[in-house]
């Protein structure tokens, strides 16, 4: 077990601007609008480009065009329907937003978890990263003009889904987790189908690094463009594995460990490149790294309770319906009117495969909160394309878009 | 066979030849039915199984329907996969009007076809409001198997083998439509 | 497992206070590590804290104006900063000095000490309606630029919006719940068993042509 404070930051700093052009041209400044419905925008992300010939001069993105109202909506919403929309934003690690509002909420009514039920949220919170991570590399090389990879990466990610579907009904946007637990206990069978996933795994995570590790077109394309020097990555407030690649060694799940991460043994791969092949490799490493994590999970998987039995938080068992007039009550007073949580602020960091994600809670004693504030990590990492794509050409505009693997859902909220 | 013959022949002995005989509207109609090209106009979370309803797995090119384009210009279908913010409506309203006839749309999901969960001032409540929708698929996201049979719908819209809700059968497209 | 964590980080240790008490500021009674900084301080706390190595992770804007308890000033940005070395964080509380007008108060900007500032700042500034001065470019960033108002602050409807329809009809979110206790037929024509059925009955009662009044 290394502590992330004995590893220091590999710095990287910038390599010197290659931008070379004849001075005897007459240049003008073009404007270049790039979006909102780009196929490799990931979404609805809106570029404003200036162009020099081909080299790019200043990038302007504009945001807003997936804007939901989510931060809003949860103001008019009691704390245990939140669940249903934290996944939402985020989607393709839906888990990761799932977790971290459920542990704020946690974090203020000072939930009792059962081990279970934590155990389960490490599998599926790993899961989630794998199928983050598993999109990234199909529409990144998709958009590099490498279209297999697309193929065998979505191949794993329907076995992602089926397992996602095996335990809660749902391919994406779960809302499996609950204030004070899971929804309901794994089905049988559920933990043997994750444990013959991983074992699995590492087999087909090779096989995607000899698709493009030693691809020559796209080696060109990746190595040494949109270096961000880990001095800019720490100004820019970046998380996730964009910091790794520029050097620094900062996870949450280490850094301010949650659901028992400090128990866990595994590795935080970083990179001293900076670079769009860096963030590549590292995303690959965090693979296999996410697999051992929930190999180590399966083991300790016991059987027992999967909901905090306080029956102010979590609803009663069905049979206890019919026997309890207790339960009835508290089955009535929770799903018409929630629970009232105590006055106060929590925040609980947790680290999606984006970066940090935390959901700021403020309470006033109702049964809805009185302002939740998404701490979302595309939105702040998608400021170093402002930084990253100036002096290079417009074809690395794209890589790095694509490696700084912003979900628009996550940046506009 | 010499096309003389094919004239002095009568149609019903042609046809146990294996020749078929068809109105070119139907022709044409068939004929779009199975080679209807999305625009990709992914939003949100629906957009991740739109894609996903291209892999190996479910594989839309079985109808016909795999080739996304990012121009619209290119795409006869447009499927509106995620939540339509007030900020993106005009965008797509502008996509929508830049396909060429023949057109039609696929809203996907519960928020591009009834605002979802999301009831609030951000997001277009109705896709319907902005462009005309052929079909309206629910879930949260649906599953590519939705998307696909949307699909299969559609291609029974264009064939003119639709009905709607009173049992009156849909007209297809005019053949001779631009 | 013998690592311990950094003293600071909780902040009921006395560290915690000693640390607060070398930048200056006062803590501030919360569950997270929280300093009470006044605007005209935020700027030499924050290159304090930026010369330790600290980065800056979010700005929370918050609107105090119908909250249980009476707080100095109606708005308030939190600043989320962390080490990214010794993991500590700290929450910078700055109270909003409340403007005469009542349109949301002023602050500095971070910009000129953490570059990540800038979205975050355009973001609190969007949706909650605080002005940064000398932030370089404060525009809208999540919302339409045709939105009035700041959504966020308290005052601003949720916005259950009606939904039009095809023909001109709109569905009231009022009108949709009443057919759901099965009292009125509502907008889904099912009332207590029975079904509309018949085409030529009359439509159920919807909103006027032109949205609600
Ligand atoms: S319907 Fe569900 S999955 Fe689709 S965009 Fe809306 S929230 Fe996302």
């Amino acid at each position: 077990m290394t502590d992330l404070r004995d590893r220091p930051i590999t710095p990287v700093s910038l390599p010197e601007p290659t931008l070379t052009k004849p001075s005897l041209l007459h240049t003008e400044i073009m404007s270049l609008n790039v979006g909102p419905q780009h196929p490799s925008t990931h979404g609805v992300l809106r570029l404003v480009v200036d162009m020099d010939g081909e080299y790019v001069v200043k990038v302007v993105p504009h945001m807003g065009y997936l804007h939901t109202g989510f931060e809003k909506t949860f103001e008019a919403r009691t704390y245990q329907q939140g669940v249903t929309y934290a996944p939402r934003t985020d989607y393709l690690h839906s888990f990761s937003h799932e977790l971290a509002y459920v542990l704020s909420v946690e974090k203020l009514l000072s939930a009792d978890l059962p081990e279970r039920a934590t155990t389960i949220r490490v599998i599926l919170h790993e899961l989630g990263r794998i199928h983050s991570h598993l999109v990234f590399f199909g529409t990144a090389l998709m958009d590099l003009g490498a279209i297999t990879l697309f193929f065998y990466c979505f191949r794993e990610k329907e076995e992602v889904q089926n397992l996602f579907e095996d335990i809660c009904g749902y391919r994406m946007n779960q809302g499996y987790f609950r204030v004070g637990g899971l929804s309901k206990d794994a089905p049988e069978g559920w933990a043997a189908r994750v444990q013959k996933f991983v074992d699995t795994f590492d087999k087909h995570v090779d096989e995607y690094a000899t698709m493009f590790q030693k691809n020559p077109i796209f080696l060109d394309r990746a190595t040494g463009v949109g270096v961000i020097s880990s001095e800019l990555a720490l100004d820019l407030g970046l998380t996730g594995p964009n910091l790794r690649a520029s050097g620094v060694p900062l996870d949450q799940r280490k850094a301010t460990p949650y659901c028992g991460y400090e128990t866990y043994d595994f590795d935080v791969p970083t990179s001293t490149d900076g670079d769009s092949l860096a963030r590549f490799n590292v995303r690959l490493q965090e693979f296999r790294e996410s697999a051992k994590i929930i190999r180590q999970a399966l083991a300790r998987l016991k059987p027992g309770p999967v909901k905090d039995p306080n029956r102010k938080i979590s609803l009663p068992p069905r049979e206890e319906l019919e026997t309890s007039m207790e339960a009835v009550i508290h089955h009535f007073k929770l799903v018409t009117e929630g629970f009232h949580p105590p006055v106060g602020e929590v925040y609980v960091p947790t680290e999606s495969a984006r970066g940090e994600v935390g959901y700021y809670i403020v309470s006033d004693g109702g049964s809805m909160p009185y302002r939740v504030k998404i701490r979302a990590p595309s939105f702040v990492n998608l400021q170093a394309l402002e930084y990253a794509c100036v002096g290079g050409q417009f074809a690395d505009l794209i890589t790095v878009l694509a490696t700084v693997d912003p979900v628009l859902g996550d940046v506009d909220r | 066979m010499a096309l003389k013959e094919l004239f002095e022949r009568d149609w019903q002995e042609l046809e146990s030849g294996g020749v078929l005989f068809s109105s070119l509207e139907k022709l044409v109609a068939w004929g779009r039915s199975n080679s209807l090209w999305p625009a990709t106009f992914g939003l949100a979370c629906c957009a991740i199984e739109m894609m996903g309803s291209t892999d190996g797995r479910n594989d839309l090119a079985r109808f016909g329907s795999e080739v996304f384009r990012a121009s619209p210009r290119q795409a006869d279908v447009m499927i509106v996969a995620g939540r339509l913010s007030k900020k993106m409506a005009p965008v797509m309203r502008r996509v929508y009007d830049q396909m060429p006839d023949p057109k039609w749309v696929i809203s996907m999901g519960a928020c591009a076809s009834s605002g979802g969960m999301f009831n609030n001032y951000a997001v277009v409540q109705n896709v319907d409001s902005v462009v005309p929708v052929d079909i309206f698929v629910p879930g949260c996201p649906p599953r590519p198997e939705a998307l696909i049979y949307a699909v299969m719908q559609l291609q029974k819209k264009v064939r003119g083998e639709a009905f709607d809700n009173y049992g009156t059968q849909l007209p297809m497209v005019d053949a001779w439509t631009r | 497992m013998t690592t311990t964590l950094d003293p600071r980080r909780d902040p009921l240790t006395p560290q915690f206070a000693d640390w607060l008490a070398e930048l200056g500021v006062q803590p501030d009674d919360s569950a997270e590590p929280t300093a009470l900084v006044p605007a005209g301080d935020l700027l030499r706390v924050a290159a304090l804290l930026k010369a330790d190595g600290f980065m800056l992770l979010d700005s929370v804007g918050l609107d105090y104006s119908q909250y249980t308890e009476k707080k100095p000033a109606r708005f308030c940005v939190l600043h989320n900063v962390f080490h990214p070395h010794d993991h500590r964080r700290l929450f910078l509380r700055v109270y909003v000095p409340d403007s005469v007008d009542g349109s949301g108060g002023e602050l500095p900007t971070l910009y000129p000490v953490w570059k990540s500032a800038n979205y975050l700042e355009r973001e609190v500034y969007d949706l909650m309606g605080v002005v940064f001065s000398g932030h370089p470019d404060l525009r809208k960033v999540l919302t339409p630029d045709d939105l009035e108002g700041h959504p966020l602050r308290k005052d601003f409807p949720v916005g259950e919006t009606p939904t039009l329809f095809r023909d001109g009809r709109f569905l009231d979110p009022a009108t949709f719940r009443a057919g759901m206790n099965g009292q009125s037929a509502g907008l889904s024509g099912y009332k207590g068993g029975q079904r509309r059925g018949e085409m030529n009955e009359p439509l159920p009662p919807v909103m006027p042509e032109g949205g609600p009044k």
